[in-house]
């Protein structure tokens, strides 16, 4: 009986200190996690973007990215003037990194779709139209140079 | 000889300005006027039939805030400021079925906003 309390007492520590967001996950979760992603939970490997590279259609994606990608990516998908982006577990990565670039357009328009749970990503089906989404797909593609578009104007103030 | 040909030569040439006036005329034609109201998440109506060749105007009010209309394959786009009104005018040169999009943010329903315009030879 005090061996049940005991290790009920343990897994409940461990689950609440598992809730602290300070602290970033360490480098096997990171790697479990991506790998999971990447191979398993993220869908529609396969689809291709309907979009080709234009400047109006880069243009377009950055105006659906605008809309409310920024307050947690920052303008140019890179985290750039997000007070919170490191003080949140899992960070939000910068969607020039390799962990985000080497979805296919398929997995990242999936991820717009229907977010990826429990990162705190939501999924933007019906909010933002397909072209929309594929647009902002490209964008990803292409983004600009790490602080060139400046801050978002929420948190100038 | 030349008193054969006057009658023939004016004949002709009415004819010829029957047939052109009437050209004109056509191509003149006062386009179809569509009204369309737009609020959030939708289009009223959400369908129009249009044909091919025929010049239309597609007159969009908004009942509430700043909407859009955009048609990426026929590259059209119009946007309408808040209780404000806009047109699309085109001429449609080829039949099919085409989507509109709303291309201003509208909130959380924008996704699913979208007007479908059959256009019919």
């Amino acid at each position: 009986m005090r061996r049940r309390s005991v290790l009920f007492a343990v897994v409940c520590a461990t689950g609440l200190s598992g809730c602290k967001a300070t602290q970033p996950p360490g480098k096997l979760e990171t790697e479990t996690v991506n790998y999971a992603k990447h191979h398993f939970f993220i869908g529609n490997r396969s689809e291709k973007n309907p979009l080709p590279y234009t400047p109006q259609n880069w243009q377009d994606g950055k105006e659906a990215f605008s809309h409310y990608c920024i307050a947690c990516h920052g303008m140019d998908g890179q985290n750039t003037g997000v007070p919170f982006a490191d003080h949140i577990s899992p960070p939000i990565p910068s969607l020039a990194s390799a962990e985000v670039q080497s979805y296919t357009d398929g997995q990242l328009k999936w991820i717009l779709d229907y977010g990826i749970r429990p990162s705190g990503m939501p999924g933007s089906s019906g909010t933002l139209s397909d072209d929309e989404l594929w647009s902002i797909v490209l964008y990803i593609r292409h983004l600009p140079p790490a602080g060139s578009q400046g801050v978002p104007e929420m948190y100038t103030h | 000889m030349k008193k054969k040909r006057v009658p023939m030569v004016v004949s002709f040439g009415v004819l010829a300005a029957m047939f052109f006036g009437a050209h004109s005329a056509s191509a003149q034609e006062a386009p179809h006027r569509i009204e369309i109201t737009a609020k959030r998440f939708s289009y009223e109506p959400s369908e129009i039939t249009v044909k091919k060749g025929q010049p239309v105007v597609l007159v969009i009010k908004s009942l509430d805030t700043a909407h859009g209309l955009r048609f990426r394959e026929l590259n059209l786009n119009v946007t309408i400021g808040k209780n404000g009104a806009g047109e699309l005018s085109f001429t449609p040169d080829k039949a099919g079925d085409f989507t509109g999009h709303c291309s201003v943010f509208c909130g959380s329903g924008h996704g699913g906003m979208s007007l479908m315009l059959h256009v019919v030879n």
